[in-house]
């Protein structure tokens, strides 16, 4: 693991000339689409002022036509320029902070690996992901990557028309890592809703079969933000012991967001929500600074904070 | 039948509904103790099997150890008595903890021993095993502290009045042993 001044070197020696040299793509993509929307309101302007005329009728279709072709030309210089961005940028990022680990920008955590990890019981029907990372720290290997499901829903209105909704189940990073002891059984750490909401009285809120049983522990502010259930009451301590619950807690507040982890035959699965998308390049502001970068170095570190805190790498049980 | 019997017939019913179903929730409670208290006796037999093999590994290059050696089998002698009472198990079981812990430091004096791969393997399943004891305590407390909750709670407390249910202690855990082992100093590896 590099340091933030190495970054900041590697920024200036390789990454800047690689961001520079990506700005022209990145100014023919924002062009392209703003030609595409001046063509679309031309076709507009001239299919209102025609006022039904067969003239404007083929004129407005034709511009129509070319606004189409011309967005579809944007949309494909924007995929060959955030290609570019991975390939150039991203994977150099990832190379400062380990040259070992394994980035694939198009793959993402596998659909098995998601149910393996039983965080998200409800059935998906859109799944969607990227930026898959593997590799190991010390004595834990990982994988991480970004990754969105969501579930449709259809409603009908009073006059029979079909419309789709679509919710998310997760979006964020997904991360999973091998775990350092023993586990039988399955054990989840999940945002605490009903207790932020309802306080005490949101933990009779809180009982969810299909998931075990509801354990309560020792520490007050733990409790707060996580509700734990495991099928094991000792097994559930043994994993969670004071050092761990505060790791979690310390992981929570470090990135402000909701946290899901659940602790399943050798691995532990961290799901982190994230509303924005990560590792991608913006478009309409100039892709060189070094602040994104920073950003998204630390995002990749997401991983290595887990493993730190988590000690994952004590490996002084009988698991080795 | 007049309309005074039979609401009082019903009130007799809802009432005995109601005691029933805190009979059967305390007796739930009493149970969930009396089990975690058994996994928890699991782990220490675990662990008093687990000292002969220490004492016999450490006899072998530490000499020096016999008064530290001779203390830990004693003491694993008296913890597998029969007819211990709860609280005799716990003193002796945090005098065995001291004695592994005071042996295991040591241990730090001996580089041979330390890189003896049987040792090794015995260092990490003391580990494992502290680690669920540590375990099967909070799980112990948890369940303790849930059944005092329960039996002291009207109107559950007329009802574990008549059963003649009693307050039951959490354990005391020690401030050194809630700092978990220092694993560092105990076990340097490689």
């Amino acid at each position: 693991m590099k340091s933030a001044d190495s970054l900041q070197e590697i920024y200036h020696s390789k990454l800047s000339p690689a961001l520079q040299s990506l700005e022209s793509t990145r100014k023919e993509v924002v062009k392209r689409f703003l030609l595409s929307v001046l063509i679309l309101l031309l076709g507009a302007a001239s299919f209102i002022l025609g006022q039904g005329s067969s003239w404007a009728f083929v004129t407005g279709l034709s511009i129509a036509i070319l606004a189409f072709v011309s967005f579809w030309s944007a949309i494909r210089k924007h995929d060959s320029y955030k290609q570019a961005f991975k390939n150039n940028v991203v994977r150099k990022i990832i190379e400062c902070i380990d040259p070992d680990w394994q980035y694939h920008p198009e793959s993402c955590i596998s659909e098995n690996e998601y149910v393996e990890s039983g965080l998200f019981p409800r059935r998906w029907d859109r799944y969607n992901g990227d930026d898959l990372i593997s590799g190991v720290i010390d004595k834990t290997d990982f994988r991480l990557s970004e990754l969105h499901t969501q579930y449709k829903t259809v409603s009908v209105d009073s006059k029979g028309r079909r419309s789709e909704q679509w919710h998310t189940i997760f979006k964020g990073l997904f991360v999973h890592a091998d775990f350092n002891k023993e586990i039988k059984g399955e054990t989840f750490v999940l945002p605490d809703l009903a207790e932020r909401l309802f306080g005490k009285w949101g933990q009779k809120l809180q009982r969810d079969a299909s998931r075990g049983q509801l354990i309560k522990l020792e520490n007050n502010e733990f409790e707060k933000y996580f509700v734990v259930y495991s099928d094991d009451q000792v097994e559930a301590r043994y994993i969670l012991t004071p050092k761990i619950m505060e790791a979690i807690l310390n992981i929570r507040k470090r990135f402000n967001t909701e946290i899901y982890l659940s602790f399943v035959g050798t691995r532990v699965y961290v799901a982190m929500s994230f509303t924005r998308d990560l590792f991608e390049p913006r478009l309409y502001r100039s892709g060189v600074r070094y602040s994104d970068i920073e950003q998204m170095y630390y995002q990749f570190n997401t991983i290595s904070v887990i493993i730190n805190e988590m000690n994952l790498n004590t490996r002084i049980w009988t698991k080795e | 039948m007049n309309t005074t019997l039979l609401i009082l017939i019903a009130a007799l019913v809802i009432l005995s509904l109601i005691f029933i179903s805190i009979y059967n929730g305390l007796i739930r409670r009493r149970n969930e103790v009396d089990n975690a208290f058994g996994g928890m006796d699991v782990q220490l037999k675990k662990r008093y099997d687990l000292i002969p093999n220490l004492v016999a590994s450490v006899k072998e290059y530490a000499q020096h150890e016999k008064e530290l050696l001779s203390k830990l089998t004693a003491l694993r002698a008296s913890a597998l008595k029969p007819d211990l009472s709860v609280d005799e198990k716990i003193s002796l079981d945090n005098q065995i903890s001291g004695a592994i812990k005071n042996m295991l430091i040591s241990v730090e004096n001996y580089p041979e021993l330390k890189a003896n791969e049987n040792f090794i393997f015995l260092q990490r399943s003391l580990n494992e095993v502290e680690s669920q004891i540590s375990a099967a305590r909070r799980t112990f407390n948890a369940v303790v502290t849930d059944y005092n909750n329960g039996i002291q709670v009207f109107p559950n407390s007329i009802v574990a009045g008549m059963m003649g249910m009693k307050r039951k202690e959490v354990f005391v855990i020690s401030e050194a042993e809630r700092e978990n082992v220092d694993v560092s100093k105990m076990f340097k590896q490689g």
